[in-house]
């Protein structure tokens, strides 16, 4: 049972740090000051002053860090004509280097066809969930043994990953198991998991993934692992990228949402210069964020064997939709859309959420780069037996050089703004030719520019 | 001062100006207090969105949940007061959940094993649970099917009030009768799922019954094993089990409890769990988890001071008019 212990500490008129039990002078000291020296924690030294400054005691939660953790803990600053005293209470020390328990999120992005399960200290599964294009988890799993559930095969080796995971309380990845199909047979499918922690300490089990082993096997390994386009970056390799995608996933939502709270002054004014370099940050964070996004499509879309599902599409609707979906931010613009009224039907074969994808992505660009006030049409067409739907924008056009390579990985037009990845056009016609379709571009400078995504075309 | 009847017309034909103004009006009526936060929006509108396609998917896969949601996201949800409350509280308590944990600094280090080291597979029949790990794994399951398969927050179907359920299985029902054209076939399928879903709910297996069933295996070993329990959990941070047992304590559902323990004041927790706990230093690590969530609505301490500046206007006016 943790017993509730004070930290004190005293500071003077001039913001030095007179005095202070060993804890927070350990942590001045880490921080570069000393005792008799200036307050060398920044986030206290500023609440020191505000309640200096207000003449009003101030409870608030404070974070510091010194070179090896992070330091949490509750503070209460009480002023007074001579200076300041720090209660500092709830001390808590987070090792920095401590891992992070990735949340769900992280490791299903792996792939929608991965269930997610989640194991006490026991491996009894207390959750197991199907992704979004996975078969149907098996019936009866609540509280059942991992291993019961799943038959464990041994490695090359004759060990068990998940069992010498589960004695070293560490992640493991690779376990090969065998379970029921559903259909009577059985099926092999590979394990993977972080071990949970609880707050002291004590570790709870573990949440990962299962996923089928169906997936077609792997290319021979191409001369150079160096892709032209990523330089030295081993991203062709799948696990690799993985690992990147999981990794830069979470921190970078945090930022994004930290910046967007400091942008939007949801915890009390700031100077309006300071909110706009917040501003800049979130909005740089989302354009990492859709890089990583559109780096985990293309690391997707480039396996071998990737196949696109067909679907029965109306691209009237789809286009409606894609509409919807970006309205708002052509009005930012003052862009209006000229979509197909309701009654406008083009029946065409694709994968749905595919194409509604690559819609998403041409009346994204448009709206980017479309002057304000202008205006956007998307019209659909029946050319023999490809369904057509072309998106076009007043913008400043594009020439003929560049046409030849705005399909190209990572081409931007010698655009340099942090408007988007330069792989956008390239994933959308990857899948537009992965559903037998195209996509092309008809422009020329100071005329707009006109993309086309033509399908296979289907008889309403 | 009546309503400016304009106003009324003009936002009987624009949604947007309603909300606009609906929004007006519950800012005037507490201008001092805070409002939501973007994540907090976000959150409560993920978790009904969820909702809405979890109970339309228990319609038989006929309804296009997209299209619905489309159409409740720019026209309104129906029944959007009773759903606020319950999307609120959950997503309140995801926030509080997901805040990283601040002391995980004592964890060991990874053990060292010998590489010939026999390990045994643990198998759940050769060890029969106790009442009281039974019940623990069970409140564990239901909690975990309060996420989706990508961790994000959402309402189980076990844990729906019936009466909630079949006003949202109705109000979905009916608008995929104005889909399908009013047919009378379909009208009749769609009440016939709508009863069948209704049959399905399983109350039993949502987190109210396992919190209650948790709160049971504890006391019936003693008063002494449900306090130890309830501060190993603050100990942990485990707050699902926590707010469980406050919960069945209380007689409270698990999201009223979970709402109570968000927006209390750190002078009203103690008073709030006595019947739980009986050493109130292990309320210390729930005061500094909640103090770290921001943006919680916990009442300050100005209606308090309004209520006495209420009363203090009320004796001067009475003595003034006592004097007159």
């Amino acid at each position: 049972m943790m017993a509730e212990r004070v930290i004190r500490g005293r500071i003077d008129r001039g913001g030095i740090l007179v005095s202070g039990d060993a804890p927070l002078l350990r942590l001045q000291q880490r921080a570069g000051g000393g005792e008799g020296r200036p307050l060398a924690l920044p986030n206290l030294a500023r609440l020191v002053a505000l309640a200096q400054r207000l003449q009003r005691e101030i409870s608030r939660p404070l974070i510091a860090a010194d070179d090896h953790s992070d330091i949490h803990a509750l503070v209460r600053i009480l002023p007074d004509a001579e200076g300041a005293t720090l209660e500092i209470s709830d001390w808590r020390t987070r090792p920095v280097m401590q891992s992070q328990i990735p949340p769900v999120t992280e490791v299903a992005a792996v792939s929608p066809r991965a269930w997610m399960w989640e194991s006490d200290v026991q491996l009894r599964l207390i959750a197991l969930t199907a992704g979004a294009e996975a078969d149907a988890v098996p019936a009866e799993w609540e509280g059942r043994s991992l291993s019961e559930l799943f038959e464990l095969q041994p490695d090359a080796d004759g060990h068990f990953a998940v069992l010498r995971a589960l004695a070293r309380q560490a992640r493991f990845a690779g376990q090969l198991v065998r379970t029921d199909d559903g259909k009577g047979g059985r099926m092999a499918m590979t394990l993977a998991a972080e071990p949970l922690f609880d707050a002291t300490g004590g570790f709870t089990g573990f949440r990962g993934t299962v996923l089928p082993d169906d997936a077609p096997p792997p290319a021979p390994a191409p001369a150079a692992l160096t892709d032209p386009a990523f330089g030295s970056l081993p991203l062709s390799d799948p696990a690799f990228g993985r690992r990147i995608d999981g990794a830069l996933r979470g921190p970078l939502a945090r930022i994004i949402a930290t910046a967007e709270t400091i942008s939007g002054q949801f915890d009390g004014p700031i100077r309006a210069d300071y909110a706009r370099y917040a501003g800049d940050i979130a909005h740089a964070g989302r354009h990492l964020l859709g890089l990583v996004d559109d780096l985990a499509d293309l690391q997707n879309i480039e396996r071998p064997g990737f196949k696109a599902a067909r679907d029965e599409i109306d691209l009237g609707d789809l286009a409606r939709r894609a509409v919807g979906l970006l309205g708002m931010k052509a009005e930012e613009k003052g862009i209006r859309i000229d979509a197909p009224p309701l009654d406008d039907k083009m029946p065409a074969t694709g994968e749905f959420r595919r194409v509604l994808q690559v819609l998403l992505n041409l009346l994204g660009n448009a709206i980017r780069y479309s002057p304000e006030d202008s205006m956007i049409w998307i019209r659909l067409d029946r050319d023999g037996d490809r369904a057509t739907v072309t998106v076009a924008d007043q913008g400043q056009g594009i020439d003929a050089a560049q046409q030849a390579v705005v399909f190209e990985k990572f081409e931007r037009l010698g655009r340099t703004d942090s408007g988007g990845s330069g792989l956008g056009l390239y994933i959308a016609r990857r899948l537009a030719r992965a559903m037998d379709g195209d996509l092309t571009v008809d422009s020329a400078p100071g005329q707009g520019a006109r993309f086309t995504l033509s399908l296979p075309a289907r008889d309403a | 001062m009546a309503e400016t009847p304009l106003f009324s017309q003009l936002a009987s034909v624009n949604p947007a100006l309603s909300a606009r103004l609906q929004e007006s009006t519950a800012f005037l009526a507490a201008p001092a207090a805070t409002r939501l936060s973007e994540e907090q929006r976000a959150l409560i509108l993920g978790i009904a969105r969820r909702l809405v396609e979890s109970v339309a998917g228990l319609l038989g896969g006929a309804v296009d949940s997209l299209a619905l949601w489309d159409d409740w996201a720019a026209q309104g949800l129906p029944g959007a007061a009773q759903l606020s409350g319950l999307c609120f509280a959950r997503a309140e308590e995801h926030r509080w959940r997901g805040q990283p944990v601040q002391d995980v600094g004592e964890a060991p280090p990874p053990r060292v094993i010998a590489a010939d080291a026999a390990i045994d597979v643990p198998v759940a029949a050769d060890d029969p649970l106790s009442a009281i790990d039974r019940a623990y794994l069970a409140l564990q399951i239901a909690d975990r099917r309060r996420f989706d398969a990508l961790g994000h927050p959402r309402i189980a179907m076990e844990d729906m009030d019936l009466d909630l359920l079949r006003a949202l299985l109705l109000d979905i029902a009916a608008w995929a009768l104005v889909q399908a054209g009013k047919d009378s076939a379909e009208a009749a399928r769609l009440g016939e799922a709508v009863r069948g879903a209704l049959a399905q709910h399983r109350p039993e297996r949502g987190i109210d019954r396992a919190a209650a069933d948790y709160h049971a295996a504890l006391a019936g070993v003693g008063a002494g094993a449900l306090a130890d329990g309830a501060a190993a959990a603050i100990a942990r941070h485990d707050w699902p089990s926590f707010i469980a047992l406050a919960a069945a304590t209380h007689k409270y559902r698990y999201d009223a409890m979970a709402l109570a323990l968000i927006t209390a004041e750190p002078a009203q927790l103690a008073p709030m769990l006595a019947p739980l706990l009986r050493d109130q230093a292990a309320l210390v690590p729930l005061e500094g988890s909640l103090a770290m969530l921001p943006g919680r609505a916990v009442a300050s301490a100005a209606p308090d001071d309004y209520t006495a500046a209420l009363q203090a206007r009320a004796a001067l006016f009475g003595e003034a008019e006592g004097a007159a």
